[in-house]
């Protein structure tokens, strides 16, 4: 039999940083920041009650709301972005919970990694894998990122305050701050 | 298949002398990086291009044209990355201008959109092949598309019907003369019928207001853009072009008649438009400014119907201007 040899169409990327990068040492005097969009109300639910938690354990929170992508919209949220991430310690990213709005919170939260910020990219649990898949063809597999259940956006606004309590522990978890949680000293 | 590189069909192998045959026609060097894909970040070579065009059993005259596509479709503006993620039905399709519709056989006229026996889905598959196996795209993994589109296999390739069109072609209007693909992010096609109205003003109305779904991404207060793209048949666009020689009025008239009254909708969906400072009396428009609205003249003598291709939203159409190769020796030289 004549074995023919074919040519391989397909592109790679093969570099990978499987580094989760710096934990949230901390959660006093620190500033967070939480990166919403103008697509889901259910993330700002979360994201208020999760602020208020913060603030009540002595972080600074700070919001900045995403905007279209293109033209000159697109390079002045990239602009936003730039000097938002700047005057964090830590950075929350969210809401990967359509395609798009996956692609462009694992893009924001891959921002904040390189800027060497502790960041958490948040998405909805059917959108779990196409955030880990971005993230690793963004060559950031091990990017930390914190589950909320699905669909999320049809919930109303008092059950979705109840899933934010829920998750606030375990959303500091993924910050990294798994083990400081037990012996952080009472203020 | 096993080796995840197809959609499905039948493909040709990409042995090493046919993919050769196909580079030799790009006047391009096969290690040469046309774009980097998204959201893979894979890097579009000459070469690679030139494999999945073989696998689709794309033409080598078509590699100008393709690669012409790449670059359009990897310009920022357009948004690959979030168009191969969207839970939306989204496709690039390719609108062909100059005189290369007729060396590559683009359809432009009757069933231009989808029928007839030619180059096109051959040439919209080889795309769709570069974004699965160098952009990454594939359902379930980088693509969340709650349905998809038939145009996801073989694309939406068609031309303009230059000669009978009373305007400038589309690429000319969008800055680019002469050969050129316009890359435009369609949600699909639609049919718009009329077999009563007989002036420019029943057509423009007729289809305007058939634009003007609730449930078109333009409506969305998130979307920054609204674009949509018409394809009027030629036997309306010679009535429509003798009343509205200048584009720009015909683009203000589908403007204006594609918006629907603000109270037609359930207050919940009422109140962000609103608050983003769409509503212009009393009405929500589908499209945001009247130069976001993109005509072309496309279909059959038989007339009685105009298509319509709605936009995602995010992507800006772009256009490029598809170079001429001289012969094939020459390319390869």
């Amino acid at each position: 039999m004549t074995k023919g040899y074919v040519l391989d169409p397909t592109g790679f990327r093969t570099d990978d940083n499987e580094d989760a990068g710096p934990p949230l040492p901390g959660l006093k005097g620190a500033v967070i920041g939480f990166r919403v969009d103008e697509l889901w109300r259910s993330w700002d639910w979360v994201s208020e009650i999760w602020a208020e938690m913060l603030r009540q354990e002595g972080a600074e929170v700070r919001f900045w709301r995403a905007g279209g992508r293109t033209g000159p919209v697109g390079e002045k949220v990239i602009r936003e972005l730039d000097e938002f991430t700047d005057e964090l310690d830590a950075f929350v990213v969210g809401l990967a919970n359509c395609g798009s709005c996956t692609s462009w919170t694992i893009h924001d939260a891959l921002w904040g990694k390189k800027k060497g910020l502790p960041t958490v990219a948040v998405a909805t649990r059917h959108f779990d894998e196409l955030s880990q898949n971005l993230a690793r063809r963004g060559g950031e597999s091990a990017l930390r990122r914190h589950i909320l259940p699905y669909p999320l956006d049809i919930r109303q606004k008092a059950e979705v305050h109840d899933i934010a309590k829920d998750h606030y522990r375990p959303f500091l978890r993924t910050f990294g701050l798994r083990d400081r949680l037990a012996v952080e000293p009472a203020a | 298949m096993e080796q995840g590189w197809g959609d499905g069909l039948p493909l040709i192998p990409p042995t090493e002398a046919r993919v050769r045959g196909m580079i030799a026609q790009s006047g391009r060097f096969p290690d040469e990086v046309v774009a980097v894909m998204l959201p893979l970040r894979a890097e579009a070579t000459v070469e690679k291009i030139a494999i999945n065009a073989v696998m689709a059993g794309a033409p080598p005259e078509a590699m100008p044209l393709l690669i012409a596509t790449v670059e359009a479709m990897t310009d920022p503006k357009f948004e690959l990355a979030s168009l191969n993620a969207t839970t939306g039905s989204v496709v690039p399709a390719m609108i062909i201008n100059g005189p290369i519709r007729h060396k590559l056989k683009i359809p432009f006229g009757a069933g231009c959109l989808g029928g007839v026996a030619g180059h096109a889905p051959a040439i919209g598959r080889a795309i769709r092949l570069l974004i699965r196996n160098v952009a990454g795209q594939q359902i379930d993994v980088t693509s969340q598309s709650t349905y998809g589109t038939p145009g996801r296999v073989a694309g939406i390739v068609f031309g303009e019907w230059e000669e009978k069109s009373p305007w400038a072609p589309l690429a000319e209007r969008l800055g680019v003369k002469g050969d050129a693909v316009t890359v435009y992010g369609a949600m699909g096609t639609a049919n718009i019928c009329d077999m009563i109205g007989n002036t420019a003003d029943h057509f423009l109305q007729i289809i305007g207001k058939s634009l003007a779904y609730p449930g078109a991404n333009g409506f969305l207060p998130s979307s920054q853009w609204s674009e949509v793209l018409v394809a009027i048949n030629p036997v309306w666009a010679e009535v429509v072009g003798k009343a509205y020689p200048n584009p720009e009025d015909v683009q203000q008239k589908l403007y204006d008649y594609a918006s629907i009254p603000i109270d037609f909708l359930d207050p919940v969906y009422k109140e962000p438009i609103e608050r983003i400072g769409r509503l212009k009396n009393g009405r929500v428009h589908l499209i945001q400014k009247p130069e976001e609205v993109f005509f072309m003249v496309a279909g059959g003598m038989g007339g009685l119907h105009a298509a319509m291709l709605h936009s995602w939203g995010t992507c800006l159409t772009t256009t490029r201007a598809i170079p001429q190769v001289a012969d094939t020796e020459t390319a390869a030289a």
